[in-house]
């Protein structure tokens, strides 16, 4: 990657963008006038700033604040509330964050409800969907069209061939009602680990209170890059352990920049080996220690807090050879898992194998810290067992400055949640209060589940594409259940984009009756709908409440007016619930202002014992009256006013106050009194309930210890023999890791996150020379799946064997080829489920070669998707 | 002069993130292409073969980043390379540029930093101002009040050298030669940086 920041595209295109978006004028939060800000004040006082949303999820939380002028958007703030320091820092936004304005209000913001142009009830020349023109329409039209084809559909074939795939909580409500809908189930971002913290014993979250983690001695930072994925507090935390003495390792395929800021050495090994660098580490342990001259393991808590390590520890009923110490030894099959086996796989040297296990084992205060990014592996589904067996090995669980630390989404300051609110950072659960309303196509109260089993009338997220296309589904005893999908309701995520084989699922949307999409730009889903309804962001609500990390609340408010005719997702369902016949009190039982206000009065904030909650807010009669809503006055630690003037609440902290937390601290000093939510009671290394689950589903078979499967799409399938070691027709592997220009889909499209953050293929100097390849050229990369271009950055900063592309750039299908111009990375990502149905993004194997056609247009000219063109000018 | 203001950046803690520049180009509206700050990037090193264990490939590689923006020079070459006289020098040591003055000749670019930029919008030079506008309302620089590592501070140098005792005047590789322009720039420098020598403690 070239430096951001370094000029890009010499011709600009856009030369200043708030004249680009002249059009809206003053009112719609825009600018009026471009300005030359050199020598001019920022606003003079005129304006005030405004907690401002940001909401896409990426799995951290900066705080961020709009100065709005006379209803101008100005300029982006972040957290200046309070005095900065360790004990209490101001949670501060990240570039994306930054760029909220930018994005916002960026020239490709929907302004209008529109239709394709030969859309017919029942579909009319579905194959022109992602090519038609689009037509605007009345806002009447489009809920006539969309309440249409819901009864059309629901009464020709039932509620079952709606499927709206976690549409979220609104649209959710308003086809709940109406007879449900059929949803999908599947783990995105947490790979393997939803199972394994559910039935493990290793929950989540699980890491330990931040002033205990900056005293750990020693971190393996495994596959984990919180300075580009949940940017903001987590790397700020790490560098304070770094000041404080500690050693970082980096076990990676890409020296991305937390461990160029952080790490000691670099130990590089390929995407999805990370199990057999485990089993190779477990083996040196076994066979070096000894209790006596060189303790190495620690058997105590091993005997003691888990079951399946070794054959003397085994839950009831098991098969005795199903145990980890059999297994890695190879007792039973003749294959031990030494380092000289796991070198083979993983490509570290075995000496560096045996140093990194010896000096884990060694230290007594230290941290592996890693993320969904490993799991998301075919085949992985006990891989996080293997993590548990080495951090159980080497003594680190539930111990001061020791732990397994996984997913920065809550990463690096674990325990209560010491400021309670909306408990979700992006994923806004709509009126609390109110009963879910029960979606009966498929059982289950709500949609938008992150559930990780399979359930009637719910698609893995593997399959929702191929159950369009081929007619059924894996259901939940491995069956093939049939179904009939005639429409698809997108009012959440980007589906098209952001899952698995790309190509397929453009092929599924066109062979719908019916598609329609909620959403604030043209993303794919958009593009290859009927109907596009343009929906607010949550600048233009009534607010928004939300934690940050276990330390904060914050309190959102209106930022300005709907940008043109956009509407909130609130009143879509209200308006398609009065057409469809369901009560609008079902989908609003109350106000959103009213609702955000409830929210604020019921926060809680934990007292100095540690223990004991009390109200966050003060509430008076008059701030009733003020804030014109309904509600009982009550006693709290700050005004109500108070709250929302400053959009964030800190709770105080200190080292050795009564809110530190060690995760598994008492599970440790005594088991028996505080057993685990496992069969077992115990930590299980040995888990019966994951391979129950994933040996029913049926699309793979497992043992339930972590023994080592080569992944469906994993470097062993890089070759064509892999005894002679012969490579085959898609010799590299990619490593489809999140990029700091977007999180997930979000922000994709922002011109600035282009320029400074260019979507490249990422390949080694010793892979790019053979292959004529050279930094900044055009490169077609092949994969089973299908064809993507893209400008090629070289460096010695992936693994030799390795190429890196990112995952949420917006397809951009050149129909004459099946070559995607865009970058998106499901495009070269098949959708074969494995295991519990998870999403195995970084097995993924592809050839590379040079393009010798028209070079690639520069991202910044291709960020926006601007659908009516006179609309727009 | 009566005193020299310029930039801190504590490049342990520089991760490249970008926010600073983000939050410059938010605060400008800068276009694409006009960035008065930028990350700089720099990789060391290549893979090399691992002595202990033949057939295995090693990482001999170091990088860090370097944000850096208009360091507000003692001697500045932009000023003098200027023949309207649109670039002056405060008595707070600001490099400020006119652009009421400017003709856009573009000569200014000999800076070694680039941190003039040409807006073509405005047909003018365009560069930052250290967040001028901002004095005395109490709120920093945009981005050193934006930065999440705490990496930025904008100040006095000599009084942000008295508070950073182990950072360097002038830089590390690979910026230029700090003997060219007296750069007002203070950097605790990356563990794996070597810093250049050039820079006088003289402030004029």
């Amino acid at each position: 990657m070239n430096a951001p920041g370094m000029p890009r595209a010499r011709n600009p295109i856009e030369l200043w963008a708030a004249a680009v978006r002249q059009a809206g004028g003053v009112g719609f939060g825009l600018k009026k006038e471009p300005r030359a800000r050199q020598l001019l004040g920022s606003g003079g006082g005129k304006g005030k700033w405004i907690a401002a949303d940001c909401w896409p999820d990426c799995g951290s939380k900066g705080f961020n604040k709009a100065y709005v002028e006379d209803g101008v958007v100005v300029r982006m703030g972040t957290d200046d509330t309070i005095e900065d320091s360790w004990n209490k820092p101001q949670l501060r936004a990240c570039a994306r964050g930054q760029s909220l304005r930018l994005w916002l209000l960026g020239a490709d913001r929907l302004k209008y409800p529109m239709k394709r142009k030969h859309w017919e009830p029942g579909g009319g020349k579905k194959e022109l969907r992602g090519k038609d023109e689009w037509v605007r329409i009345s806002w009447d039209e489009a809920l006539d069209i969309l309440a249409g084809e819901l009864k059309r559909i629901k009464q020709s074939y039932g509620n079952e061939a709606i499927l709206a795939p976690w549409v979220g909580a609104i649209a959710a409500r308003a086809l709940g009602a109406y007879g449900g809908f059929t949803d999908q189930w599947g783990a995105h971002s947490t790979g393997t680990w939803l199972p394994a913290h559910l039935h493990t014993g290793f929950g989540y979250p699980h890491w330990n209170d931040r002033f205990d983690m900056v005293e750990t001695k020693l971190f393996l930072l495994w596959g984990t890059n919180p300075v580009w994925s949940q940017a903001g507090l987590p790397a700020y935390t790490y560098m304070q352990a770094k000041r404080n003495g500690a050693r970082f390792i980096a076990i990676d395929p890409f020296y991305n920049p937390t461990y160029e800021m952080l790490t000691d050495e670099w130990m590089p090994i390929r995407p999805g080996t990370d199990h057999a660098l485990i089993l190779g580490m477990i083996h040196t342990l076994l066979v070096e220690d000894d209790p006596a001259a060189n303790k190495l393991i620690d058997w105590d808590f091993l005997n003691r807090c888990t079951v399946g390590f070794d054959a003397e520890h085994l839950p009831e009923g098991a098969d005795p050879r199903d145990n980890l110490k059999d297994y890695v030894l190879g007792l039973n099959d003749g294959q031990p898992r030494d380092a000289e086996w796991a070198a083979q796989i993983c490509g570290a040297p075995p000496e560096r194998i045996r140093w990194l296990a010896r000096l884990l084992a060694k230290e007594e205060h230290a941290a592996i810290c890693t993320s969904g990014g490993v799991a998301r592996i075919d085949n992985a589904d006990t891989l996080p067992q293997a993590f548990i067996a080495l951090t159980a090995m080497t003594g680190h669980f539930g111990k001061p400055h020791s732990q397994l630390g996984v997913h920065h989404h809550f990463g690096t300051n674990g325990g209560p949640q010491l400021v309670q609110g909306q408990n979700s950072r992006s994923y806004a659960n709509s009126h609390l209060r109110a009963p879910p309303i029960p979606n009966p196509v498929c059982d289950d109260m709500m949609a938008g589940g992150f559930q990780h089993t399979s359930r009637k009338g719910c698609i893995n997220i593997n399959e929702i594409n191929t159950a369009v296309l081929n007619g059924h589904y894996t259901g939940v005893d491995g069956e093939k259940v049939p179904i009939d999908l005639r429409m698809i309701y997108h009012a959440h995520g980007s589906r098209v984009n952001q899952l698995p084989n790309t190509v397929e699922g453009i092929r599924a949307h066109r062979k719908v009756e019916f598609v329609v999409t909620q959403n604030m730009f043209m993303n794919a889903d958009a593009i290859y709908s009927d109907l596009v309804l343009p929906v607010t962001s949550r600048w233009e609500r009534d607010g928004n409440v939300c934690i940050g990390y276990r330390e904060q609340l914050l309190w959102h408010s209106k930022v300005m007016e709907p940008y043109f005719e956009c509407r909130d997702d609130l009143w879509i369902g209200v308006e398609l619930a009065k057409r469809l016949g369901i009560d609008p009190a079902i989908v609003e039982p109350w106000s959103w202002k009213q609702e955000i206000f409830n929210q604020v009065a019921d926060a809680r904030v934990m007292n100095e014992d540690g223990k004991t909650f009390e109200p966050l807010v003060t509430i008076t009669k008059d701030d009733l009256a003020a804030f014109d809503v309904e509600g009982v006055p009550q006693q709290g630690r700050i005004t109500v006013e108070e709250f929302r003037e400053k959009g964030i609440y800190h709770i105080p902290r200190e080292p050795g106050d009564n809110h530190g937390f060690v995760y598994l601290k008492e599970f440790r000093e005594d088991p028996d009194a505080n057993p685990l939510a496992t069969r077992s009671g115990k930590l299980e290394i040995h888990c019966q309930a994951i391979a129950d689950l994933v040996n029913r589903l049926g699309w793979s078979q497992i043992r339930p210890i972590p023994a080592y499967v080569p992944p469906m799409e994993g470097y062993e399938a890089t070759f064509s023999d892999w005894e002679q070691r012969i490579k085959g027709d898609y010799p590299l592997q990619v490593y489809n890791i999140h990029m700091p220009r977007r999180a997930h889909n979000f922000f994709d499209n922002a011109t600035v996150m282009r320029e400074l953050f260019p979507h490249e293929y990422i390949m080694n100097p010793i892979d790019a020379a053979p292959r004529g390849i050279a930094n900044g050229d055009t490169v077609l990369i092949r994969s089973p799946w299908g064809k993507v271009l893209r400008t090629v950055w070289v460096t010695p900063h992936i693994m030799p064997g390795v190429t890196i592309l990112g995952q949420g750039s917006r397809v951009d299908l050149d129909e004459e080829t099946g070559i995607d111009r865009g970058g998106c990375a499901n495009v070269l990502k098949g959708s074969k489920p494995t295991g519990g149905g998870h999403i195995g993004w970084n097995s993924l194997i592809v050839e590379v070669e040079k393009w010798t056609g028209a070079p690639l247009r520069s991202d910044v000219e291709t960020a926006h998707v601007i659908p009516l063109k006179d609309a727009y000018a | 002069m009566t005193k020299q203001l310029g930039f801190y950046l504590d490049a342990e803690a520089c991760n490249g993130c970008a926010v600073c520049l983000v939050a410059c180009k938010d605060k400008y509206d800068n276009p694409v292409g006009v960035n008065f700050r930028k990350v700089i990037h720099h990789t060391m090193g290549s893979w090399e073969q691992d002595a202990a264990s033949p057939g295995f490939m090693v990482p001999q590689i170091s990088a860090y980043s370097l944000s850096i923006a208009c360091n507000h020079c003692v001697t500045p070459v932009c000023l003098e390379a200027c023949p309207v006289a649109a670039i002056s020098k405060r008595d707070d040591g600001r490099v400020l540029i006119d652009p009421e003055v400017c003709v856009g000749c573009r000569l200014c670019q000999c800076c070694p930093y680039d941190a003039p930029q040409f807006n073509e919008a405005l047909g003018v030079m365009t560069m930052c101002d250290g967040c001028v506008d901002l004095e005395g309302t109490g709120e920093e620089q945009a981005c050193v009040a934006a930065c999440p590592q705490r990496a930025l501070e904008f100040g006095d140098i000599e009084e942000l050298r008295a508070k950073h005792g182990d950072a360097v005047l002038g830089g590390v590789e690979p910026l230029a030669d700090p003997a060219i322009t007296q750069p007002s720039l203070l950097v605790t420098p990356h563990r794996h940086s070597t810093v250049l020598t050039g820079r006088t403690n003289a402030v004029e």
